[in-house]
């Protein structure tokens, strides 16, 4: 009988580890994030040249404003041509080239962005970057994905199955209880003790069992008040109506144009900025037709900016477009992009989520205060990369003598309340 | 031991027990709002219904606050005609354009900084040669007067609104009909200093052959060119250079705070007013007068006159000097009183020839012929005195006596006003009230419709300085660009432009000045910089005989009571009386906001016996010219007996919301020129005033009552030494430092400082006491202004205050300004007391205020020593979103829509119910720092500003970094024998550091130093 009894116990203890695995398997669930692989820093100089000046107007595969740039070095009769051609396109034109005013007719006499500061090396090295496209269309994407993923972003896991998996387990669980009960009665019946036979239901709820769950039920209501109330004035997942069907995912996904041609504040100054049409216009002058909505929402922002396309000229007065403004943030928060992006080297996807997936911008993160302090624990500083951290004596110290192997953005102050609340 | 006694006021230095009451409080009033549940039942304050009802309604508005929808935020980005060249701006980011400040009684040259396109904060420019970076509280805000709705938003006619072709058609017609009538027309201006304004005038004139220009400055300085045309044959006011001489001596002249161009002059004056170990010596400054000013305060020995007496210390001193160093000599005075003064002073000029200069800022042309005397006799004219002439006050005071007699006599039948007010800042208003409106034209070019434009049949309004293009020539051959820091944002237009327009030539101010400036070199240059400088000193001489030759000895004699009129830093002659900013801001001497009064002397105040409590000053009635005005009565320290002082500027009618109806108009009562008068009565009326002064409160306290420790005056708070001490020891006055850092004992542990400690250094040598930092500190960090109420009931929210401290004897005493911040304790009492940690330290040793943690308890306030804590009793930014249930007056002066665009986007607007404090310029610390981060570097000293550092005429002021050991501040904490910090025995650890007060006297002052702390009473607190 006494191995009876242990074994109801160890049957107990079973269920409860159950329960146990089956919270842990929830919860503990996180999938793992795909990562650009480094790679010769030649071609990721290119590349990164490449979005963030010529991305706009050009793609390697594929005619954009200007052509495609597959090939492009044979199309010129030499290197240095194509070279003056990319640093000041107008003087290649004025000198007779054929083949420049050839291009220049052909996408219709719109002159191309002179970029005088670019360096011949760094020239070679975008042209590098689209010879090694040219030969792997997928090159510089990450692994298996086709489009990038950011570091921090993550995808939302698919958990349903999980959550059938612990029915299952509960049923199960349940199933057990009674099994046990049911054994227990019988050991109970063969020694003659007395015999509970009340329906299960009443013998599991208990009076104390009652109380502990009126008081369960009293905190999670408070508990959600709380919840509530802290959430007053916070919209993560708000997905406004904008007046112009704007697609971050075109622009920015499929064209792949660099989120700073755009948002050119961004390393400079607090605010990214929200582009002036007329950065808008620098290429649909050219492109007065989308994959989508064809010219419907392209001929708003002519409307916009006062271009008049039958004639190609401004004619009208332009007027400013009013976006309804996705992330706020309270007055009483200080918030600076370029800190983050400049200074940090944050993605604009860690905060923003993927935008080059959305169709519809929304908020993506919370951004409560808990959750800025969070990453502000987490998040290491460029400590020994940036010259300006070098006064941190002790932390230098603490780094080579091993004490310490990295330093976070709290460690040097940045979860104190007058780092962003002045 | 003898001590020096210093006190703040009247209350003070009598001890009275409502004084006593009264310092021990950090607010000075009961809870205000409260009043409002008093009469629920008969005074017996809130009860528990009461109570209930105000809960269930905040309880109600939260919810339903909490309902509504959040609201839709809308983000606008620039657009740009695209046919045009695309300006490179970045939101966010502050563009600064040079630009100049000029009043007609002073220039500064200007930085303005600019977000998003409006400008929001003016800094000095550091490039230029005379100014130098430094500002003026005027300056300062004057950026708060761009945005004043009070300006007119288009030229009307009468009271209509009229378009500016109609104005230009009407005016120009009748401008032609009244010349070939053969009418006069006369073009009334204040000291213009531009010189496209004043090119469009000789235009006008060219084209009006009957045309005249007559300007005038309501408070003249006219006497100094006229007696200038006798003494150096040109009618200039020439350049002073206080930084050259040895030895200063002023007559009723306050050149640090409105004198013609203060803050060149500050600059100057504070080069040789700090000793250092390299070099311990300082100038030496006397300065006799009738008013307290600021000038007085900071001088080394102070002469008390009335001002008929002026003449007669001026005549004893050329005396005394002539037979010094050899001149004739005048007779037939009456004797000078104080000829123990007129010698010792004598004698430091002759000692100190060609090293010395003697000024005197009375509109007296007899006075200023004996200064240019003596400066002649001394070889002063060349080296302390150069020939480049200044151009401020280019008032005439004959020309505008000729021009009312003309407009009497109905000669003149067509009047343009501009920079001129004589309806209200001349002794000829009656005058101009009454034939103003019989004239066939009057045009005022003001910026509103004051007291005469008002009466005038069209104001045709100017730009306000920051949107307009000006070119103006404040000293010859230095041109300084004014260039728009904003569009217009009304319907205005430049004043060289309509003038210009009127003589028939149509162009743009731009124009204008881009021609006038043509030959100057590279135009973006020259807008960059904001100046051009293309001449040097020029040569001048003095005709001691002639200038002498002017004065007659005996005539002059005054009887009775005299008043002397004077001009307060912050509003001067009353132009700007409606920025809110310059009412608050308080006055150096009188610490007085939102009023003028008339100053009494102490030996007066004794004799009546009068009441001490000042906060309901006695209204008196003050006759004299034959006319009488009702003033409250300050007591003034300093003044001499039988003397009254009362300040222009005040009593405006048309000004706008802020400055209609503060304090009382004496402009009228003055003779033409003339700033004094004889025979003055004065009758106490029986009635009340309270006056919203600010130095009755926010007093810090030493402890008397540690029984262990000897009774002592502030000498912990306000240390100094004489200039003789200083050199034979360079702690003086500070050698109980080092006895009390021997026994600092914390029972709280250090803060570890592993980057940054941040810190300031006050001079108090180098501080003037002039305002400029209060100023800059209110515009930088969106600094409510509260109204006159709200300062009487100490509510005032400044986050900077200057205390002024008396010591010594109360008709002659000696005057320390000591700038008053957050201290940034290291050891802070308010952090330990707050119940939500919304005050705390950072890591970097500032001492942190988080508003939206702060839940009002004040305890904070309570707790510091300092008494510099802020509370937000009512919402006086007027951004409630229940409304506004605010002290209407207050929101009213400053928050509209349009004033809101002042405000620094940086720094938070601070809501109802929090308590707020200097934060050191965290926003600029931050901005600093990320600056050097991008840049990849470490931070440079200097590359951080406070605002009141940056605003400071004689950079009395220093920030930066302690734990940089070359930063400037480091070596003012560690290396500067003078440094002190105040209440050090009690150990808060401050991080603002003071230096000791070092005058140039003779006399040693009291000795004041006991011992703090002995052995025994350390063991008796510890315990």
């Amino acid at each position: 009988m006494v191995s009876c009894f242990s074994g109801y116990k160890k049957m107990k203890a079973f269920i409860a580890v159950l329960f146990i695995c089956i919270s842990c398997a929830v919860y503990s669930y996180t999938p793992s994030t795909g990562d650009i692989k480094p790679d010769d820093p030649r071609l990721m100089e290119g590349m990164k040249l490449f979005k963030a000046n010529c991305g706009a107007c050009h793609k390697v595969d594929a005619k954009l404003v200007g052509p495609a740039l597959a090939n492009v070095w044979e199309r010129w009769e030499s290197e240095e041509k194509l070279i003056a051609w990319i640093k000041n396109s107008s003087a290649v034109i004025a000198s007779g080239d054929p083949y420049a005013n050839k291009i220049f007719n052909e996408y219709g006499k719109s002159v191309m962005t002179a970029f005088p500061s670019l360096t011949n090396e760094q020239i070679l090295s975008i042209i590098d970057y689209t010879r090694a496209k040219t030969a792997d269309p997928n090159f510089g994407n990450p692994p298996g994905t086709g489009s990038t993923t950011p570091q921090g972003a993550t995808a939302k896991p698919n958990n349903s199955l999980w959550y059938i998996v612990a029915g299952f387990l509960l049923v199960l669980a349940l199933g057990l209880i009674a099994v046990t009960r049911k054994l227990d009665d019988l050991v109970k019946e063969k020694e003659g003790e007395p015999i509970d036979n009340r329906p299960l239901l009443q013998k599991i709820f208990t009076r104390r069992v009652k109380s502990a769950l009126i008081l369960l039920a009293i905190l999670a209501f408070g508990a959600n008040i709380m919840k509530g109330a802290i959430g007053l004035g916070r919209s993560q997942g708000y997905k406004p109506e904008q007046p112009i069907k704007f697609s971050h995912a075109l622009h920015a996904g499929q064209n792949k144009i660099d989120c700073q041609y755009c948002h050119s504040g961004a390393e400079k100054s607090r605010h990214a900025v929200i582009p002036s049409v007329n950065v808008c216009m620098n290429c649909h002058k050219y492109v007065s037709q989308g994959p989508k909505y064809g010219k419907k929402e392209i001929a708003k922002i002519y409307k916009y900016s006062g271009w008049d396309p039958t004639t190609g000229t401004f004619a009208n007065q332009p007027k400013p477009i009013e976006w309804v403004k996705v992330h706020n943030l309270p007055d009483h928060v200080y918030f600076n992009h370029s800190q983050h992006v400049k200074v940090g080297g944050i993605e604009c996807q860690t905060c923003h989520g993927n935008i080059q997936e959305m169709e519809e911008v929304q908020q993506f993160a919370p951004l409560s205060m808990g959750w800025c302090i969070n990453c502000h624990r987490q998040t290491e500083v460029k400590f020994s990369e940036n010259k300006y951290y070098s006064i941190f004596d002790k932390y230098h110290d603490d780094i080579k003598s091993g004490k310490k192997d990295k330093v976070t953005v709290e460690d040097i102050g940045g979860a104190e309340c007058q780092k962003c609340h002045y | 031991m003898s001590e020096i006694k210093y006190w703040k006021s009247l209350e003070e230095l009598n001890e009275t027990p409502e004084y006593k009451d009264k310092a021990s409080k950090e607010f000075q009033e009961e809870i205000p709002g409260l009043d409002m549940f008093e009469s629920a039942s008969e005074g017996s304050g809130t009860d528990r219904r009461d109570f209930l009802k105000v809960m269930g309604f905040s309880v109600s508005a939260a919810a339903l606050a909490a309902s509504c929808k959040t609201p839709v935020k809308k983000a606008v980005p620039y657009v740009f005609n695209g046919n045009e060249q695309i300006p490179e701006v970045v939101p966010g980011v502050a563009d600064f354009y040079a630009t100049t400040y000029y009043d007609g009684s002073s220039f500064v040259n200007l930085v303005a900084k600019v977000r998003e396109g409006r400008p929001i904060k003016l800094e000095g420019n550091t490039d230029a040669p005379f100014t130098k970076g430094g500002t003026s509280a005027r300056s300062q805000a004057s950026i708060l007067s761009l945005y004043d709705a009070t300006r007119l938003k288009c030229p009307v006619k009468g009271n209509k609104a009229i378009s500016w072709n109609q104005a230009d058609k009407e005016i120009t017609s009748k401008l032609a009909e009244i010349n070939a009538a053969g009418g006069k027309i006369a073009i009334l201006t204040g000291s213009l200093g531009s010189v496209v304004t004043k090119k469009a005038i000789e235009k006008l004139k060219v084209k009006y052959s009957n045309a005249v220009h007559v300007a005038y400055d309501a408070v003249s300085q006219y006497a100094i060119r006229k007696a200038n045309t006798i003494s150096l044959g040109t009618g200039i006011i020439p350049s002073y250079q206080f930084d050259k001489a040895n030895v200063i001596v002023g007559f009723n002249c306050d050149f640090l705070g409105t004198w013609l161009n203060p803050v060149e002059f500050a600059k100057q004056y504070a080069t040789n007013r700090v000793p250092s170990k390299e070099n311990p010596t300082m100038s030496r400054h006397h300065q006799f007068q009738s008013a307290m000013t600021i000038t007085g305060a900071s001088a080394d020995y102070r002469y008390p006159i009335k001002p008929s007496e002026e003449k007669l210390a001026l005549i004893a001193l050329y005396n005394a000097v002539a037979a010094k160093v050899g001149g004739s000599v005048i007779s037939g005075a009456k004797a000078f009183a104080n000829k123990a003064a007129i010698d010792k002073v004598a004698g430091e000029l002759a000692a100190n020839k060609g090293r010395s200069l003697v000024v005197s800022g009375t509109n007296n042309v007899e006075n200023q012929l004996l200064v240019n005397a003596i400066n002649g006799l001394l070889g002063n004219y060349g080296i302390t005195i150069t020939g480049r002439s200044l151009n401020v006050k280019e008032g005439n005071d004959d020309a505008l006596a000729t021009l009312v007699a003309d407009i009497k006599s109905g000669a003149v039948q067509g009047l343009i006003l501009l920079g001129a007010n004589p309806v209200y800042n001349t002794p000829y208003a009656d005058v101009f009230k009454s034939a103003i409106g019989k004239l066939k034209l009057s045009v005022s070019l003001n910026d509103r419709s004051d007291e005469t434009g008002s009466l005038a049949q069209y104001v045709c309004p100017d730009n306000h300085y920051l949107e307009t293009w000006d070119l103006l020539e404040p000293k010859s051959g230095y041109y300084c660009f004014v260039q728009p820091t904003i569009n217009p944002i009304f319907d205005t237009r430049a004043a060289s432009e309509t003038l210009t327009k009127w003589a028939g030539e149509q162009t743009t101010a731009y124009d204008l000045v881009k021609a006038e400036s043509a030959a100057m070199g590279s135009w973006e240059n020259n807008l960059q910089l904001g100046f051009v400088d293309n001449s040097s000193a020029a040569g001048v001489s003095c005709n001691v005989g002639a200038s002498i030759a002017g004065v007659n000895a005996s005539a002059g004699a005054a009887s009775g009571t005299e008043v002397v009129f004077y001009e307060k830093v912050a509003i001067g002659d009353g132009t700007f009386a409606n920025n809110p900013l310059l009412q608050e801001m308080p006055d150096p001497i009188s610490k007085t906001t939102w009023d003028n009064y008339v100053c009494v002397p102490y030996s007066w105040a004794k004799e009546k016996d009068m009441k001490l409590w000042l906060r309901e000053a006695p209204i008196a009635k003050v006759s004299f010219n034959g006319k009488s005005v009702e003033l409250p009565v300050m007591i003034s320290f300093g003044l001499p007996k039988d003397t009254v002082a009362i300040a222009v500027g005040y009593g405006r009618t048309k000004a706008g919301k802020a400055g209609d109806n503060v304090g009382k108009n004496v402009y009228d009562l003055l003779k033409p020129g003339q700033f004094s008068a004889d025979n003055v009565k004065i009758e106490l009326t029986g009635k009340g005033y309270k006056l919203g002064m600010n130095q009755q409160y926010h007093t810090l306290q030493e402890d008397n009552n540690l029984p262990s420790r000897p009774r002592r005056y502030r000498n912990s708070i306000i240390k100094e030494a004489n200039l003789k001490q200083y050199q034979a020891k360079h702690n003086a006055g500070n050698e109980d430092r080092e006895e009390i850092k021997e026994h600092l004992l914390t029972l709280y542990g250090y803060h570890p400082y592993q980057s940054h400690h941040w810190a300031l250094s006050v001079d108090m040598n180098s501080c003037i006491g002039c305002g400029a930092c209060v100023i800059a500190c209110n515009v930088e960090n969106n600094v409510p202004v509260v109204g006159k109420e709200r300062v009487y009931k100490g509510q005032e929210m400044h986050w900077m205050r200057i205390d002024r401290y008396f010591s010594g004897d109360p008709d002659n005493p000696d005057v320390s300004f000591q700038p008053m911040m957050c201290q940034h304790c290291n050891n802070a009492p308010c952090e330990n007391v707050c119940p939500v940690n919304a005050t705390n330290h950072s890591s970097e040793g500032l001492n942190q205020m988080a508003y939206n943690r702060c839940i009002g308890t004040r305890y904070c306030a309570n707790n510091c020593p300092f008494k510099v804590r802020r509370f937000n009793w009512l919402d006086y930014q007027g951004n409630d979103s229940f409304g506004k249930w605010t002290d209407a007056t207050a929101a009213e002066y400053m928050y509209e829509d349009l004033t809101r665009m002042v405000l620094n986007p940086d720094v938070t607007v601070r809501t109802r119910g929090v308590i707020e404090k200097c934060s050191m310029c965290v926003q600029r610390i931050q901005e600093g720092k990320l600056t050097a981060k991008k840049e990849n570097r470490t931070l440079r000293d200097g590359d951080i500003k406070t605002a009141c550092q940056t605003s400071c005429p004689t950079n009395a002021i220093i920030f930066g970094d302690i734990n940089d050991g070359n930063s400037a501040v480091h070596k003012a904490f560690f290396e500067e024998e003078r440094n002190y910090h105040l209440f050090e025995e009690l150990h808060f650890l401050t991080n603002v550091g003071y230096k000791v007060k070092v005058r140039n006297k003779d006399e040693e002052p009291a000795l004041y130093f006991t011992p703090v702390m002995k052995e025994e009473d350390i063991k008796g607190i510890v315990k």
